[in-house]
């Protein structure tokens, strides 16, 4: 992901803004890191450049699945 | 099965027959600008990439890992630009008003349940801009399929939950849950959410809405009815 869709995104439970922890960047996008609500601390991986801002209830069913 | 998991399990095959736009959105689209704008329920990003001709910034959102993975590799091969993001219709991660335009394509069917539904329809009243517009879609009783399969009790105003099978090649079937919609009822549930309705048409088998945020426009246009 671009950093500046961080402009747009935030926290799929209260909507607050998210705070960016890139762990890995190439040519200007952000392929790997966390994105951190700031106001109710949840974090939301970054994978393979796209981020996974599904509601944590949802993530957990997908991870069970795989 | 869960869509999510449904679709990531049916995502390569599933991508590859859905080449083409559908008409009824390159209508809805024709004309239309916007700083931003969304694809909710993108899929492998074939109306994301409509989107991407017409705003600054294009993104489509997707509940399939797998989908998303198809629609990278789409922007990839077809040169466009384009953010993809994993979430749910039902709980859009994205800041209210931050959207000129917004497709909802063939997506809202997939929702469990009518409280998902309509909620889905207040996140894309939240996210859309003033004077924004978005298509929504759904998969409706007047489509020929379900003229015979449809149980009884559904009729013009009450819709029906079904599964609708995926034929992967080698044979194996994938289950799709639907609601399908009656027409009143697809104009009901939007009425019930946070959207208003501008225009509401039938085209193969599908419901397609015109919607704009409740309330917007009544100022700008002067001829509100509210």
């Amino acid at each position: 992901m671009k950093e500046s869709l961080l402009d747009i995104v935030c926290c799929p439970l209260d909507k607050e803004d998210l705070e960016l922890d890139a762990t890995e960047r190439e040519d200007g996008e952000v392929i790997a890191g966390t994105l951190t609500c700031t106001e109710c601390g949840e974090v939301y991986p970054i994978e393979d450049g796209i981020p996974n801002l599904l509601p944590p209830d949802m993530r957990e069913e997908e991870e069970a699945a795989a | 099965m869960d869509v999510q998991a449904t679709y990531d399990r049916i995502a390569a095959h599933f991508a590859k027959t859905r080449e083409y736009a559908w008409p009824e959105v390159e209508s809805f689209l024709d004309g239309r600008r916007a700083d931003r704008a969304l694809d909710v329920g993108c899929g492998n990003g074939r109306h994301t990439e409509l989107l991407a001709a017409r705003a600054d910034t294009a993104v489509g959102v997707d509940v399939s890992r797998e989908l998303l993975r198809e629609a990278v590799a789409r922007a990839t091969e077809r040169g466009f630009d384009a953010a993809f993001v994993h979430g749910d219709a039902a709980a859009l991660p994205f800041a209210d008003r931050s959207f000129g335009v917004a497709t909802y394509v063939a997506t809202l069917h997939h929702l469990p349940s009518r409280e998902a539904r309509v909620r889905s329809l207040d996140e894309i009243a939240r996210v859309l801009a003033p004077g924004g517009a978005a298509l929504v879609s759904a998969w409706s009783t007047a489509h020929d399929r379900f003229a015979e399969a449809a149980p009884a009790g559904a009729d013009a105003e009450a819709g029906f939950d079904t599964t609708v099978d995926w034929t992967l090649p080698g044979g194996e079937t994938v289950p799709r849950f639907y609601h399908i919609y009656a027409p009143a009822e697809f104009e009901a549930d939007v009425a019930a959410s946070a959207l208003e309705l501008r225009s509401l048409e039938l085209s193969s088998g599908n419901c397609y809405a015109v919607v704009t945020p409740a309330g917007d426009d009544a100022d700008a246009a002067g001829n509100g009815e509210e």
